[in-house]
């Protein structure tokens, strides 16, 4: 059960298409899971139609129909209905599996620390500057209490985890901050695993302060 | 649901004119409700481009939207999306790949505009009621008419210009916090907050 939705404002963000790639997919794939969240941005995106409506408009040159169309008698015959059959089966496939394959667990994981494994795929996301990472807590395991210098955006993929606010199980979306110092522990009797987008570096505050670990980077 | 619920809603979909053109171009490449449908769309898709600061490019992205259009009519259902929200979402995926293919080196990213953002009716997975779409879309219009006009200025800039929750407060030198919280009081008004909060 998702208890832990993106914020109205995110979603408004997102319908007007104004978040960056990595961040887009978290809340993609919180949508494809939450029908109380994909209703609302398509609500949104109606928002946005209709304020596109309500502003002013611009005249369009006088030949641009015609050259319209004349692109469009290029094409060969059946062309469009090729694309959309395209369109439609290049859909069924998750944007997660199109990036990481089908299988999360056998990805080429970095073990950290005790409990932790990582994987940057930040190179997946070319021309953005956020910091992408994958981050798996062995089941039953537990991440270094630590706190987040700037804020990072976290939906979980597999598994759950807990912390002082409360259980995060899959598709579920959260982000978080300064404010959180937290330690979060892998519940359930598969590893956890979640998709982050960090705009800058953790702060470690425990026992571990001073190794480097994205579970908590 | 009881069909006497579905009927009315599918009656004053009907009445939108726009959807009603955009069918007949998606099954019979009707090229007389094509232009009717580039007339109206058009220029406001041009200023679109414009107040996102893509004058260069913004007769380049109307064309592109109306091929995409054209291309991708056959799929439109009009008991899933206003031909209005339908068109929107395409001209803003447009702009994002528009500027993706601006800003990208060599390398190319796996993962296409469009499965990140969708287009409303293309996937096989969705939950939602046609009469739940309609409905909201009414609703939209209705009620952003008594929106105060700080709240619509703040949202125009967020839609039309593609400004951050940040950019907003600073360009119109406003704290953080209001910005959100004129947002939050809109979408409030708009039912986007509350509803199906608890789906």
């Amino acid at each position: 059960m998702k208890s832990h939705h993106p914020d109205a404002l995110i979603l408004m963000e997102f319908s007007a298409g104004n978040l960056t790639e990595p961040h887009a997919l978290c809340i993609r794939l919180h949508l494809d899971q939450c029908t109380g969240c994909s209703s609302r941005v398509d609500t949104l995106d109606s928002l946005g139609a209709i304020m596109m409506e309500s502003q002013p408009q611009t005249d369009v040159s006088s030949g641009m129909f015609d050259s319209i169309l004349s692109r469009i008698d290029s094409e060969p015959v059946g062309a469009s209905h090729q694309v959309s059959i395209d369109a439609k089966s290049s859909r069924r496939i998750s944007p997660l599996s199109k990036l990481l394959g089908e299988d999360l667990n056998s990805l080429p994981w970095k073990r950290q620390l005790g409990d932790v494994s990582v994987l940057d795929i930040t190179d997946r996301f070319p021309g953005q500057k956020e910091q992408v990472v994958l981050q798996k807590l062995a089941a039953g395991g537990k991440a270094p209490s630590h706190t987040h210098r700037g804020e990072e955006t976290t939906i979980v993929l597999q598994g759950a985890f807990a912390d002082h606010k409360g259980v995060f199980n899959q598709w579920d979306f959260v982000i978080l901050n300064q404010e959180d110092d937290h330690k979060p522990v892998a519940v359930g009797c598969e590893d956890c695993i979640t998709l982050s987008v960090l705009s800058a570096p953790v702060k470690l505050t425990g026992t571990f302060g001073r190794m480097l670990n994205p579970f908590i980077r | 649901m009881t069909t006497l619920d579905k009927k009315p809603a599918r009656a004053e979909g009907r009445k939108d004119q726009w959807s009603l053109l955009l069918v007949k171009v998606g099954k019979h490449q009707d090229r007389e409700a094509y232009h009717a449908l580039f007339q109206h769309f058009g220029p406001q898709i041009k200023y679109y481009a414009m107040a996102n600061g893509m004058a260069n490019h913004a007769e380049e992205l109307v064309q592109e939207v109306f091929v995409s259009i054209w291309r991708r009519s056959c799929l439109y259902d009009w008991t899933k999306a206003a031909a209005s929200t339908w068109i929107f979402t395409i001209a803003r995926n447009q702009r994002i790949d528009m500027l993706r293919k601006m800003k990208r080196t060599s390398a190319e990213m796996p993962i296409e505009t469009e499965d990140l953002w969708q287009i409303p009716g293309e996937h096989e997975n969705e939950p939602v009621t046609s009469l739940h779409r309609l409905m909201s879309e009414r609703r939209v219009r209705d009620s952003l008419k008594h929106l105060p006009e700080e709240q619509t200025t703040v949202i125009a800039k967020v839609y039309m210009e593609s400004k951050s929750h940040q950019m907003v407060a600073d360009e119109l030198n406003i704290p953080l916090g209001t910005v959100k919280s004129r947002v939050r009081l809109a979408l409030n008004k708009l039912k986007v907050i509350l509803q199906d909060q608890n789906v």
